[in-house]
């Protein structure tokens, strides 16, 4: 796929909502590179980087963060009308990440009772959810948070005027791929990296640990009930198991479809 | 030829065979887990193993592998890796399954950098150790007749060697003090190992008129019941000894100029594999997907199948997917 480049520089704007900033940070971490790379592109507002923001039209705006309150949703929907490339990075951007774990859990009157020890929404909170949810999203760049390799790989093909190339295939192509020890098959551990998508070179199995899912389950393709069935052979709980899946998906249909089933004999709950 | 070689001269074997390349060999590295490992210390080398996870294909075909250096104005520049390996401890199996890749890759229009790689390995064969995963002898591949320079059958304390190849026989030159020659008592008991390890062999696979049968049940309902299971994760494929599909991708620099054109291996299990130019994907679904998988794996090619039997693909598989079993639910009604 592939966008008209406009401007020989691109206009572009690095934005947050609701998350930890921690995809603007690796943005930065690319220190290698990052001037080079900056000055290809006229940067008009950058978060993190610099207080200096500039209100205007835009080649490419890239989100980092969920949509979780009223506010959030105003700035999006401005950015949205002013850019006419949307990256949305990270898993905040994409689905709402571990904001969304209790997302049809528990209200949002209950959640404020607990952080807050109030019942009123004073933050006017939505329930959080990705930036998809609301407005049209042109390219995704995966990861809590982001690989650098990644996102310079997606500057890079954004530049060339292609769309940036981006894994929709599990982490256990990854393992394959680097002849890591598979973690279910040799240790029976929880990993989800078979519903998970791809792109971090399989770190974690590559350290003898299993898959948690940050780089958030795979679009279309989450496999949710066979990751609940091998687990639950592998004699885990469907309580731990959810939960687990919950984690960084608690937005995805298949994930929230699971509910929570009675637990079974000879549970593991680690 | 056969010739004998006792197990007290294997390391003097070994460091004569790295005179012709650097050694990899089946190294321990989890419970379930070997891997075909540069040999740098003999006491890890494991030539009594089932079976490695990532066949010996990475040799040749690499997982990841850098092809052409790219420039806008000075066209590509191919990035061939012409190092000699010497892979020792290759099962009759992986033997079978390169010479499946071989067609693929040598005949017709060879692939330069599989060329140059098969060109520059020496592959030494060794007995396996069969387990209730291989089904090697229902696939025709418990035995292999070409694809190796030597084969090492392990008869007791010593391992009686067939040389296959001009390359083998140099060797076998370089080894006088070590080897003997065989007598008719080693050949005897040589034939009563081989026949034993054969019967270790024990799951069957029925392949009699197989590509019919699956022709006729595209609409059996195990396709759709296994495939509920699956998570289209591609291992399957990518420890397959005989899968051989690649993806390639070019990765520009800053400058928007230079490049570089990679391949790694993809699967046919993934969903992107059969998406092509303007957005279609004539295999879009899992279901469609696994059924394609098994066709192509018991489909002949000339008159072998595309399966060497070695279990791979059911004993990595994260959803616990019998290979034989699918085929034989399959068979069954
Ligand atoms: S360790 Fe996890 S990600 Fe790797 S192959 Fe096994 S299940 Fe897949
Ligand atoms: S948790 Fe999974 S997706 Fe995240 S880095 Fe580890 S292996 Fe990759
Ligand atoms: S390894 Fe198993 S789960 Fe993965 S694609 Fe193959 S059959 Fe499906
Ligand atoms: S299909 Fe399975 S058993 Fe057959 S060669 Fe491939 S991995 Fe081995």
């Amino acid at each position: 796929m592939t966008w008209i480049i406009k401007n020989e520089k691109p206009k572009i704007g690095v934005f947050s909502l609701t998350g930890c900033a921690g995809d603007q940070l690796m943005i930065l971490n690319l220190e290698d590179t990052l001037i080079e790379l900056l000055a290809k592109f006229d940067i008009k507002s950058f978060q993190e980087a610099s207080s200096y923001s500039e209100n205007t039209k835009l080649d490419i705006a890239f989100i980092e963060g969920s949509v979780s309150t009223d506010h959030d949703l105003k700035i999006l929907k401005n950015i949205r009308e002013n850019s006419s490339l949307l990256v949305a990075i990270g898993d905040c951007a994409i689905n709402g990440c571990v904001q969304a774990m209790r997302n049809n859990q528990t209200s949002i009157a209950e959640r404020m009772l607990d952080v807050y020890g109030v019942k009123d929404n004073v933050y006017n909170a939505l329930e959080p959810k990705g930036v998809g949810e609301y407005v049209k999203v042109d390219a995704e760049i995966p990861g809590c948070p982001i690989e650098k390799e990644e996102v310079f790989n997606a500057f890079i093909s954004l530049l060339n005027g292609d769309m940036p190339l981006i894994p929709d295939y599990p982490v256990c192509v990854e393992c394959k791929l680097n002849g890591y020890p598979c973690v279910i098959i040799e240790e029976s551990k929880p990993c989800l990296g078979p519903i998970i998508t791809a792109g971090c070179d399989a770190r974690c199995p590559g350290l003898g640990l299993d898959c948690i899912g940050c780089r958030g389950a795979i679009r279309g393709e989450t496999n949710a009930k066979a990751e609940l069935e091998t687990l639950r052979k592998r004699g885990y709980n469907d309580k731990y198991i959810i939960n687990r899946l919950r984690f960084f998906a608690g937005n995805f249909e298949d994930i929230k479809n699971l509910g929570v089933r009675e637990a079974s004999k000879g549970e593991r709950d680690e | 030829m056969y010739k004998k070689l006792f197990k007290k001269h294997l390391e003097n074997f070994i460091s004569i065979l790295s005179k012709f390349g650097v050694v990899y060999a089946p190294v321990k590295k989890a419970s379930k887990l070997y891997d075909f490992t540069e040999l740098t210390d003999f006491k890890e080398l494991q030539l009594k193993y089932t079976r490695t996870m990532i066949p010996p294909k990475k040799f040749f075909l690499k997982p990841k592998e850098p092809l052409y250096l790219l420039n806008k104005d000075k066209g590509f520049k191919e990035i061939v890796d012409d190092s000699k390996t010497v892979l020792l401890g290759v099962h009759s199996c992986d033997i079978n399954a390169i010479n499946l890749l071989d067609r693929v890759y040598l005949n017709q229009f060879p692939d330069l950098f599989y060329k140059t790689r098969r060109d520059n390995t020496i592959i030494i064969g060794v007995s396996c150790e069969p387990d209730e995963n291989c089904f090697c002898t229902s696939t025709g591949s418990s035995h292999a007749l070409r694809g190796f320079d030597l084969f090492m059958h392990e008869v007791d304390d010593r391992y009686i060697i067939r040389v296959g190849s001009l390359k083998g026989f140099q060797i076998i030159s370089e080894c006088k003090n070590i080897l003997a020659d065989t007598s008719l008592p080693d050949i005897k008991e040589f034939k009563r190992v081989e026949a034993e390890r054969i019967k270790r062999i024990s799951l069957n696979l029925n392949v009699n008129g197989i590509q019919d049968i699956l022709d006729l049940s595209h609409d059996h309902s195990a396709w759709q019941e296994n495939a509920d299971i699956c998570f289209g994760c591609g291992t399957c494929n990518l420890v397959c000894p005989t899968c051989r599909c690649y993806d390639v991708v070019d990765y520009l620099k800053l400058d928007l100029k230079n490049g570089l054109r990679a391949r790694r291996w993809d699967s046919c299990m993934l969903r992107q594999h059969a998406l092509v130019a303007g957005g279609l994907n004539f295999r879009p679904t899992r279901v469609e997907r696994l059924y394609n998988r098994f066709n192509c794996k018991m489909s002949f090619s000339e008159d072998s199948l595309n399966c060497v039997g070695c279990g791979r693909c059911t004993v990595y598989c994260p959803a616990d997917i019998n290979f034989v079993e699918v085929l034989n639910q399959v068979r069954e009604d």
